[in-house]
């Protein structure tokens, strides 16, 4: 097995599909950075939020401290989409004149329950942790929703610099018609600079966007790992997820197999069938994802919860990556 | 002679800024609604959700709004959304 070459990235992103024990895997790999001396941030973006119960404690939107080197925060989307647009709003209401109130409240309220409201808010906040934490950690390690939920915010940046870059042409030929016009005017001055604050929004969302495209797609400082079980579902999932993202250009860094069964099943026939479809799966990952790296995890006997339960993944992970 | 000089100025003037408005006001009408014709587009372009056309930026480009009130306001009306019904358009 090739060595991961995505332990030293500084931005990991664990993925894959619902179950397949990507919170576990998150945290471990977290634990263990932390425990080799790297400030790590662990962050989750699932709204199902399983980070804090996994650590048995109550993350918020703030980093909390875990141990000596390891931090946690949950982003709540929803909670940071109703805060943003109720700063606009705010803003909207101290500039807007009496009689445009009532039409700006309600322009305010269509974006509140228009589709995409929580994503953006979703990628702001990721956004804005991977461009100013970084300085303060070694590692930020995300524990990401299931695979379409992701896909969609790491595909993000392009779409949205797409239609920001298309909105920002369309106001530049307005500004050049509007200087035009103006200059055809008796006393309009040819030389008038128009400092246009629409458009300059717009650029700075535009370097937003840009420097986080910039961020995500640099095989140097980002990875996307994978989470799967060697079962026929998870294979076809991260198969179509990777493909996806390597269209996206987002490096993908490895694979985590999770849930393992022992190698010593044989003695129940029921656990030797597992353990046979198992190893068949194995040959499968093999065979559909020969250039990425794997990790190995196995099944423990009990639930992942607790620092007890968790060290030990964390032993086997460390173990894993040798 | 100074007197027939500022005659001659003044007439020169006069006729400068008629032959302008004679002209240029056309082109200029032509440009202040092809200024105008833009400047909806772009509002489209911004806030089409409104008008049940889904727009993958909705979220960003109400930060817009601020900066554009009596625009959007003008255009609003342009666009027949004078008497809205109560609750937006959903």
């Amino acid at each position: 097995m090739s060595e991961p070459h995505w332990l030293d990235r500084r931005i990991l992103f664990f993925g894959g599909k619902g179950g397949v024990g990507k919170t576990t895997c998150a945290t471990a790999f977290a634990l263990l950075a932390s425990e080799a001396g790297r400030r790590t941030l662990l962050v989750s973006t699932d709204p199902a939020h399983s980070t804090g119960d996994i650590l048995e404690t109550e993350l918020g939107p703030s980093e909390r401290r875990i141990t000596e080197h390891l931090w946690a925060l949950e982003i709540d989307s929803e909670k940071a989409a109703a805060e943003y647009i109720d700063r606009v709003r705010i803003h909207l209401l101290r500039v807007a004149p009496e009689h445009l109130r009532a039409e700006m409240e309600r322009q305010v309220e269509i974006a509140r329950v228009s589709p995409g409201a929580e994503e953006a808010a979703l990628f702001d906040r990721v956004a804005e942790l991977v461009l100013t934490v970084r300085d303060q950690y070694d590692l930020v390690v995300f524990d990401t929703a299931p695979t379409g939920h992701t896909l969609r915010l790491l595909t993000l940046p392009e779409l949205l610099q797409a239609w920001i870059d298309g909105l920002l042409e369309r106001r530049k030929r307005v500004n050049e018609l509007s200087t035009m016009w103006r200059q055809m005017t008796v006393g309009g001055s040819p030389d008038e600079e128009t400092t246009d604050p629409v458009e300059k929004i717009l650029t700075a969302r535009r370097r937003k966007f840009f420097q986080m495209r910039e961020l995500l797609l640099s095989p140097g400082e980002t990875a996307f790992v994978f989470v799967l079980l060697a079962e026929r579902l998870p294979i076809l999932e991260t198969a179509k997820a990777v493909d996806m993202l390597h269209r996206f250009k987002v490096p993908v860094g490895g694979l985590v197999v999770n849930r393992i069964l022992p190698q010593d099943s044989g003695d129940h026939p029921f656990l030797a069938a597992r353990k046979e479809q198992e190893q068949r799966y194995m040959k499968e990952i093999e065979a559909t994802f020969p250039d990425l790296p794997r990790l190995e995890l196995p099944l423990l006997p009990h639930d992942v919860v607790g620092s007890d339960a968790l060290q030990e993944i964390v032993d086997h992970l460390r173990h894993a990556i040798g | 002679m100074s007197s027939l000089w500022q005659r001659l100025r003044n007439g020169w003037r006069r006729f400068n800024e008629l032959y302008d408005q004679f002209f240029f006001s056309p082109f200029r009408a032509v440009a202040a609604r092809r200024h105008r014709d833009e400047e909806d587009l772009f509002l489209l372009l911004c806030f089409s959700d409104m008008m049940g056309i889904p727009n993958p930026v909705n979220y960003y480009t109400l930060e817009l709004l601020p900066a554009m009130l009596e625009r959007f306001h003008a255009w609003h009306l342009r666009q027949g959304m004078e008497k809205s019904p109560p609750g937006g358009f959903r």
